[in-house]
């Protein structure tokens, strides 16, 4: 046996009894080695008084309690509302109610704004269009406009006569 | 993964599948185990089993992501710990909260039972009491890693490897750790074994 083998059983004792073979290789050793004997006096002691630690105290009703509580919260889950009430009540929160409601009234300004531009745009034509009656010649031009009409409605065969009689 | 070589995981499987009786079976076999590493955690008794009681839940919640890559003890003790240190960290946030605002759903639970304290008879000798008190309260002034790793090193239940893997450190880290854990055990508790009268029988 060697300082490695000798490690090797400590660290084994820490675990669990050491068999009577094992035991009695270490105590061997040790007897021949006075500071392993000592440390593994102090060991064994050790090994003794952690084994000896008393189990802590559990109900006996532990396992009842767990059961309950896996119970509860089975039901817990169950009880869980569905996506749409998860909307629904996310609707009802002050935040998001406030949210909308500036949402609302953004949209309608926008609506309002655009249907204002639009009137502005049918104002802007109808100014325009007038702009251009403004332009037209000076109305005493229209002065005679009856007289030069009614040339052009004139039978077609006055003209054809008197191109005959002129060429004559 | 139709079978499992480790019967835990298999009953654990079960309850993926929403098996109660098997969740029950885990829970009678492991409320101990569970309940000496959070107790001796926990300075407060009482809310140490509320802690037990909420691992016992975080399992079966968690029951749907668990795979059998690990021994389920691994997986259990893992959730014990950290929840252990979530109720620490808390703690030192907000020392005046008790468990009870933590998990609130526990409310109308009724507290420990009195007469359930101890399931074991507490030694005749008061000597043996005083023995215990010493190496509870050496234990208790540990670092958190070392008292683990010295706590789940007790039984033959963790290999080191399983130890490593809740601590989240290497093994030799973890027999590191549990050397220097032992060390300070020892020194603290030398006036009484230097008597004899704790030495083993």
């Amino acid at each position: 046996m060697n300082e490695s083998e000798y490690q090797s059983l400590l660290e084994t004792s820490w675990r669990r009894p050491l068999t009577a073979d094992e035991l009695a290789r270490l105590e061997s050793w040790a007897a021949g080695h006075p500071e392993a004997q000592a440390e593994w006096e102090a060991e064994k002691s050790l090994n003794g008084l952690l084994a000896r630690l008393p189990d802590a105290p559990v109900a006996s009703n532990f396992t009842a309690q767990v059961l309950q509580a896996v119970e509860r919260e089975a039901k817990a889950v169950s009880r869980q509302p569905s996506f749409l009430e998860q909307v629904k009540r996310w609707f009802q929160r002050p935040a998001p109610r406030l949210a909308w409601a500036l949402l609302l009234v953004g949209v309608l300004w926008f609506g309002y704004d655009r249907h204002q531009a639009n009137v502005r745009t049918d104002v802007a034509k109808g100014m325009s269009v007038l702009a251009n009656v403004a332009s037209l010649s000076d109305p005493a031009v229209l002065e005679d406009f009856e007289a030069i009409q009614r040339l052009s409605q004139t039978a077609p065969g006055v003209d054809d006569e008197l191109y005959a009689v002129l060429n004559q | 993964m139709s079978t499992s070589p480790d019967p835990d995981a298999a009953l654990m499987l079960r309850v993926k599948q929403g098996d109660r009786d098997a969740f029950e079976e885990l829970v009678e076999k492991y409320q101990q185990p569970v309940m000496n590493l959070v107790y001796r955690t926990l300075p407060d008794a009482t809310e140490a089993e509320d802690l037990a009681q909420h691992v016992f839940l975080q399992v079966y919640k968690s029951a749907h992501r668990y795979e059998v890559s690990a021994k389920f003890t691994t997986w259990l003790f893992t959730i014990a710990r950290n929840l252990c240190l979530n109720e620490i960290r808390r703690r030192s946030r907000h020392p005046a909260d008790s468990l009870d605002e933590t998990f609130a759903d526990n409310e109308d639970q009724p507290i420990r039972q009195p007469e359930d304290v101890k399931n074991f008879s507490p030694p005749d000798s008061l000597l043996q009491s005083e023995l215990e008190q010493k190496v509870e309260a050496a234990l208790a002034e540990l670092p958190e890693k070392q008292r683990t790793a010295i706590l789940m090193c007790r039984g033959d239940e963790f290999s080191y490897e399983d130890i490593a893997k809740v601590l989240e450190c290497s093994v030799s880290a973890t027999k590191s750790l549990i050397h220097r854990g032992r060390e300070t055990l020892k020194q603290k508790l030398k006036p009484y074994l230097k008597t004899g009268t704790w030495t083993d029988k």
